[in-house]
């Protein structure tokens, strides 16, 4: 609340100048009195702190005295709210637009300075509207609209700026037509302040339509408002424009009902709905003689005792039922069309993690622009309804309880509460309007459980990049010069080799004259980095522009020519894996309880060492700008185990384990200092094994993927002559 | 004094801050503006007497609606529950009958039919029929489109399928039938009921179809962010400097490169804007082939195949009248969200787009999921690789069975395989293959297909594995059949001949496990083009590259035998030159029997023209010299299995290495243009040759060097 926040500042505000007050003063001039005007100035120090105090008292308490006003208008009785006359001929809007899109009857200008790709919602105040008679037009507010409202105001949709607003909610309660008078209500809208035949505004129905024909949607006059309403048929939905939404269950919201897990259940079918035309009711009971115990029919119980409320309980014979509970033993549920085409009876269903039998032909499931209905019912079309045994048994039971899952998460996410309904509505309106920040099918339909496990590959097409783009060889050095032209001249023998980029880490130190650098046939870039670390060996940087990078230290002279084309040709089969030469193993230490780094002979492989490495450079980019934690900074604090973040990242993002070529096991020679040398050192391997806790906690899980098997070329060792290989130069160990 | 000084002065001091303290709140207050108090004073209120709000319905009412007969459909209007009789198409499924024309057969009307016929949906009796096609043509005889058919019905269960939009009015009341039709407007569309079609150009390929233009995943550094659909055709590119100018085509004033590409040259852009304008559907499918994320500036179009695709991961559809908010978005869409959009739209062209046939079977094959209902493709089958129509919802509905979808499911394929030896005329059991295969950990029963004139053996080796022995199967493509005996995804097909030792099963089963969407291997050929004959040939001979392996000895997932009969064509009448019997290719998204029609041409083999034009370059020669003749083509039948076999037996495979998958991959020389015209002729009746070359790479264990492997004496937490 904001008067409490400004207290707070107020309070703030006194101590501290107490504290400068006393710091400047009292310390630095009492030593030197004398002891009778000691006494007298800390009377005077005391009356000054009293009179502080007094102060801090006094902000505090005219604002909760303000506030409490402040307060006291904002929780108002229903009762007290303005009363508006409606005159009798006021202009009634015209009938609902059945040829109304977002294109054309929804104004997308207002909704044009909108940060974030939010929408913002606006809610017309609370109005008592009663005919020139005095008699009142409908029940003011229900306690759902009131909840729906609530929970709008509560949302970051929400504004209170009418100017600023894209999309308007009368708070004239439509939820269930019965209760409101048509034409009175019609013009109550007509005179709201931003009404314009009804653009850009929402409207909240329910229950539509009315005895005798029961339309299929709110028969309100409403022009061009949007309507999100339950029970829409086919012929009344305008696809793309109205929102169609479930029908609430007040009575089964107040039970408490807990989550049962899917597997088989007592009942293979069972109906709860109470009123049934008689039709229907010949059909469920000639379904239930020809199947005998696993069909239970339920109807409404004729004979309960006193006290007991008759809407909690369902008879089958003479055998008492408890309702919304009986639906947990049952594993199909039917939600048979009533007068309304939206059944309250769905949202129980879904609850009780039953999967939904829908037969009411032309229906459109609640949000079915959104959810993907086939994941969760069964949807049968009337006619069939003497077939829904055998259709729903041909159904395998894993798909049944994935169903089950399925109906029990929607419920959760979509059903369970009217703040969930509203907040789903206004998601749905807003995906349309901006399209290109909308939630995708999977973050609608997915269940939690689903979209931990999954893992989306960026790179999922299988495509083979053309040969003909090469590779880029990205070289990370600080200042050994020497080796770097050597592995320059190396590496620019490869064919495939397009470009190459020297990343100098040395701030102190230039890197060698243009002319001191080898000829090489291709490209060659200098970048020079503003700080040493070693992610910038990761960086995407321009002048990479194919997509193939190979990462290579600095004195890592020791792989042939064909050793990287070949490692070149093996990416390109595997353009979203990381693929290297010498590999390495994580293993779980059973002891210390902890992982462990291995670099010695294996029989698996989890990881490649990115001291020459080909991948995607589209991981670069991952490594730079998405790398979860603050792995990227441990790194570069500890200027070690950025190989082992990269082969985490790429193993979380793709789900798939590292390419291995070549029996190349270790870069050794004698003359330059392998980082294998390092390798072996004790304190080395202690904190690579550091490193993969760490980065395993971090992710959360251990995204590493062993495999048992490398990649060699088609006649590597084969008895064939050498000069007729495509790799003969493939080195050993 | 000086005291009374110090006491003024402190006074003083005291008094100010008092008044300091005191006034400088409520100035405070007035000079600076209270914050807009989001949701608590403005907001919706609490109501003190919210608690007392009545229900909007009644405790009886939700239940005691009162009965009312079901209603029939009311006004014109049509839906998938009243307008489509489905009790016709139970048992056999989907079954279409094609009206034939009445007149000269028009081009469009014969690529309909010969894209129908073929196919497992085709029947030739109007009678048995589910599905009555009829297919509206621009080119017909003079003045009428077409006459009203003789089973018409009311329109009943039938199809009005116009691949063109047709210029001459309709002479017949539309009635019940559906109408599939190129890009309808969102109006007239019944949504579950109609099909929404691309607009297809006329010389849309019939079969296999170009493959997409995408090359790279990530976009180009250089190439230019947007490219605007001219009204005329064509496509106008952008700089990446953009203003608002694809609006009211003030694009002149832009800055940045600028160029306009004529006809049907393809945009090399990021993005591709297209205005809503009926005539610029035909840019929406090209865009979509060239990987240009088409963007589509009005909501008033339907989609194609919108009822299964979900287009929100391959294109924008957005409103123009929202300009800034549009480019804003496009410049700052983050690269994973352009490179998910960008590899969709290939995805899709390549799936539903790129030919006349891929188009009619997505129809047909809508239309089968409406009537299948709980067995209908999941949308994950419909929306990602390889697509609903290679992964058929006739094997199953859990994405689990198949082999394409594990990493997004974030599951395993099941631990266990199931040998399937196929014994063929000599009729000696293969006991010690048996033996060597019952051996592994990793087997779960083994099949033996006796298909010799010799009755088998009574007695059977005792093994640790459940051993089935069926006969009389005398076909060798039967060792495809999709048998229900075999319950674990992946299977191990092997010749009687073949000799293993237990660990290369092992191994090899291992390798298929991290590629289970492949086949995975032991003896290896490869394919070329053969120019003396006119065909493509294969060699068994050693070389540096492969496509196929054989299936006398490898593994391959369970999804791949159940390609469907009725979806099966004929090798042989195919092509003249190759009997594919042995070899299975290596393309690890087409069943064995289907290899033909229905394998992309480019999901996994984009480059096999190319590559073999590359293959026989004699710069290519020089660099890597072809062990074999290329003028003597071994295939014509000519390979026996004995011979594979035999080299199977020189001890080949008994090395630890050589069981390893071979696979070969196109290299075409850099001298080969881009997505230039393959020099070969194309092979009648083959849209495109589905084997994959694959890299000169084989799989070997990681500890197959001559050093004593590490045993581990820790393990993996479960």
């Amino acid at each position: 609340m904001p008067w409490a926040e400004e207290c707070e500042e107020g309070a703030v505000w006194v101590i501290m100048c107490a504290a400068v007050k006393y710091n400047l003063r009292g310390p630095a001039l009492i030593p030197r009195m004398k002891t009778r005007h000691r006494i007298y100035y800390i009377t005077l120090f005391s009356i000054v702190l009293l009179g502080l105090i007094a102060t801090g008292v006094f902000q505090f308490w005219p604002h909760s005295i303000e506030s409490s006003n402040d307060w006291s208008v904002e929780k108002r009785s229903i009762r007290d709210v303005p009363v508006v006359r409606l005159p009798a001929d006021s202009p009634i809007p015209e009938r609902g637009d059945l040829s109304c899109r977002m294109h054309t009857c929804f104004h997308v200008y207002r909704c044009g300075f909108n940060p974030k790709n939010k929408i913002k919602v606006y809610i017309y105040s609370l109005k008592k509207y009663v005919d020139d008679s005095g008699v009142p037009v409908s029940n003011t507010i229900s306690r759902e609209y009131n909840e729906l409202l609530t929970a709008i105001s509560d949302s970051d949709y929400y504004t209170d700026d009418i100017n600023r607003a894209c999309l308007f909610v009368p708070s004239i309660d439509v939820l269930n037509q019965n209760a409101l008078r048509i034409k009175e209500t019609a013009q109550a809208l007509a005179q709201l302040s931003r009404w314009d035949r009804g653009t850009n505004h929402l409207l909240f129905n329910m229950l539509p339509g009315g005895p005798p024909d029961y339309n299929t949607a709110l028969d309100v006059p409403r022009d061009r408002a949007l309507l999100a309403g339950g029970g829409f048929s086919t012929w009344t939905y305008r696809q793309g424009y109205d929102v169609s939404i479930p029908v609430y269950s007040p009575l089964s919201a107040e039970v408490d009902l807990p989550e049962r897990g899917p597997g088989p259940r007592r009942y293979f079918l069972l109906s709860s709905q109470t009123a049934l035309h008689p039709e229907y009711r010949e059909e469920l009971d000639a379904l239930q003689a020809r199947h005998g115990a696993s069909v239970l029919v339920l109807e409404k119980c004729t004979n309960l005792s006193e006290g007991v409320p008759a809407v909690r309980k369902r008879c089958h014979r003479h055998q008492v039922f408890d309702y919304p509970q009986v639906l947990q033993e049952a594993t199909f549920c039917m939600v048979l069309r009533g007068a309304r085409l939206g059944q309250a009876v769905l949202s129980d269903v879904l609850r009780a993690g039953c999967v939904p039998v829908v037969i009411a032909d032309s229906y459109i499931l609640p949000f079915s622009e959104v959810l993907d209905w086939k994941r969760a019912s069964v949807v049968v079309p009337e006619e069939k309804m003497s077939d829904v045994y055998s259709i729903l048994q041909s159904i395998p039971q894993r798909q049944i309880e994935e169903m089950q899952r399925q109906a029990r998460w929607f419920w959760e996410a979509y059903f369970q509460s009217i703040k969930a309904i509203a907040l789903a509505t206004l998601q749905i309106i807003n995906d349309r309007i901006y399209p290109y920040a909308a939630s995708s099918y999977e973050e609608w339909n997915d269940p939690p459980t689903v979209k931990w496990g999954s893992v989306s590959n960026p790179l999922f097409l299988p495509l083979i990049p053309p040969q003909s783009q090469g590779f880029t060889a990205i070289v990370l050095t600080y200042d050994r010069v020497e080796s770097l032209f050597r592995v320059i001249t190396e590496v620019s023998k490869v064919p495939s080799l397009a470009k190459l980029l020297v990343v100098w880490n040395n701030q102190n130190k230039n890197p060698p004259e243009d002319s001191l650098w080898p000829k090489i046939r291709v490209p060659l870039k200098v970048v020079r980095t503003a700080e040493n670390k070693l992610s910038n060996r990761f960086f995407p940087y321009d002048e990479i522009e194919t997509e193939a990078v190979l990462a290579i230290d600095d004195d890592i002279i020791m792989l042939t020519s064909d050793e990287l084309q070949f490692g070149y040709e093996v990416w390109r089969e595997f353009p979203d894996r990381l693929v290297g030469y010498p590999g390495r193993l994580h293993l779980w230490d059973h002891e210390m309880n902890k992982w462990k780094y291995e670099s010695e002979w294996t029989n698996e492989v989890s990881m490649v060492l990115t001291g020459a490495a080909f991948y995607h450079k589209y991981f670069n980019y991952l490594y730079t700008y998405k790398m979860p934690g603050d792995i990227k900074s441990w790194v570069d604090a500890h200027m070690n185990c950025e190989d082992i973040a990269m082969n985490f990242l790429v193993a979380n993002v793709t789900g798939k384990a590292v390419i291995k070529v070549t029996p190349r096991k270790k870069f050794k020679c004698p003359e330059c200092t392998a980082i294998d040398g390092l390798s072996l050192d004790q304190t080395h391997m202690v904190e690579r094994s550091e490193c993969i806790n760490k980065f395993a906690s971090v992710f959360g899980t251990m995204p590493l993927k062993v495999v048992e098997h490398r990649a060699d070329p088609v006649l590597y060792k084969d008895d064939f002559p050498e000069k007729l290989k495509s790799f003969p130069n493939i080195g050993s160990l | 004094m000086q005291s009374w000084r110090r006491k003024a002065l402190l006074l003083a001091l005291s008094a100010s801050w008092l008044l300091v303290l005191l006034g400088a709140f409520p100035l405070l207050r007035l000079a600076v503006p209270t914050r807009p108090r989001a949701g608590a004073s403005q907001g919706w209120p609490r109501w003190l007497d919210a608690e007392l709000l009545q229900s909007f319905s009644q405790p009886g009412e939700l239940l005691e609606d009162a009965p009312e007969p079901p209603q029939g459909p009311r006004g014109g209007s049509c839906d998938w529950g009243a307008c489509f009789d489905a009790s016709k198409c139970r048992g056999g499924g989907l079954k279409v009958f094609v009206y034939s024309a009445a007149g000269p057969v028009s081009e469009t009307h014969r690529r309909i039919l010969a894209s129908i016929e073929g196919s497992r949906y085709h029947t030739s009796n109007a009678a048995e029929a589910c599905l009555l096609l009829l297919p509206l043509t621009r080119d017909s005889s003079a003045g009428e489109c077409s006459p009203v058919p003789p089973q018409w019905n009311g329109g009943r269960n039938h199809l009005v399928l116009s691949l063109h939009p047709a210029p001459c009015p309709r002479t017949f009341q539309l009635g019940q039938a559906m109408v599939a039709e190129a890009s309808p407007t969102v109006d007239t569309f019944r949504h579950g009921f109609d099909v929404a079609l691309p607009l297809l150009p006329e010389a849309h390929a019939l079969r296999g179809g170009a493959p997409g233009q995408l090359r790279q995943h990530s976009p180009h550094p250089r190439v230019a962010l947007l490219a605007l659909a001219e009204e005329r055709g064509g496509w106008h590119t952008a700089g990446t400097n953009f203003s608002a100018c694809p609006w009211d085509g003030r694009c002149e004033q832009d800055h940045g490169p600028e160029q306009t590409h004529p006809g049907a040259t393809l945009p090399n852009a990021t993005f591709c804007l297209i205005p809503g304008h009926r005539p610029d559907a035909s840019h929406f499918l090209q865009a979509l082939q060239a990987g240009c994320i088409p963007v589509l500036l009005s909501p008033r179009w339907e989609l194609p195949f919108s009822e299964v695709i979900d287009w929100t991961k391959a294109a924008i559809v957005t409103d123009k009248r929202l300009p800034l908010q549009v480019l804003a978005a496009l410049q700052q869409m983050p690269l994973t969200r352009v490179l998910a959009l960008r590899q969709q739209t290939q995805f899709l062209w390549d799936a539903y787009f790129s030919s006349v046939e891929k188009v009619i079977h997505t129809t047909l094959e809508i239309i089968q999921d409406r009537i299948f209902g709980a067995s209908a493709h999941p949308s994950l089958l419909w929306n990602s690789p390889p697509g609903a129509l290679l992964a058929l919802s006739t094997f199953s509905t859990s994405p689990s069975d198949f082999p394409f979808y594990h990493v997004q499911q974030g599951s395993r394929p099941v631990g266990r395989f199931s040998a399937l030896i196929w014994v063929g005329a000599p009729g000696k059991p293969p006991l010690k293959l048996i033996q060597a295969v019952a051996g592994s950990q990793h087997c779960a029963q083994i099949l033996v297909l006796w298909s010799s004139e010799k009755p088998p053996p009574p007695r059977w080796p005792e093994t640790a594995v459940p051993l089935t022995v069926s006969e009389g199967h005398r076909k060798v493509s039967d060792r495809f059949f999709p048998y229900n005996a075999i319950s674990t995804d992946a299977i191990l097909s092997l010749d009687a001949h073949s000799s293993l030792s237990t660990s290369e099963v092992d191994f090899a089963f291992v390798v298929w496990q991290s590629f289970p969407e492949r086949m995975v291997g032991f003896l290896t050929w490869n394919h070329f083009w053969d120019e003396a004959l006119g065909g493509w040939g294969y060699t068994a001979e050693r070389a540096n590259e492969f496509s196929m392996v054989l299936t006398s000895a490898a593994f391959y997932h369970r999804r791949l035998r159940a390609g469907g009969p009725g979806r099966s064509r004929s090798p042989q009448s195919a092509t003249a030159s190759i009997r594919w019997r042995q070899g299975s290719a290596t393309c690890p998204w087409c069943p064995p029997a289907s290899v033909w029609t229905q394998c992309s041409s480019r999901t996994r083999c984009p480059y096999y023209a190319r590559s073999i034009a590359a293959w026989r370059s004699p710069r290519r020669e020089q660099r890597r010299p072809q062990p074999y003749s290329r003028g003597r083509p071994i295939c014509l039948g000519g390979a026996e299995r004995g011979g594979s076999a035999s080299s199977l037996r020189t001890g080949q495979s008994r090395r630890p290495v050589s069981q390893c998958g071979r696979s070969r991959l196109a290299n075409h020389s850099p001298s080969a243009p881009e997505g230039g015209p393959s020099p070969h002729p194309p092979v009648p009746q083959l849209a495109a040759v589905p084997l994959c070359a694959a890299p000169a790479l084989r799989l070997c264990g990681a500890g197959a060097d001559p050093l004593p492997a590490m045993p581990f004496s820790t393990s993996l937490p479960s």
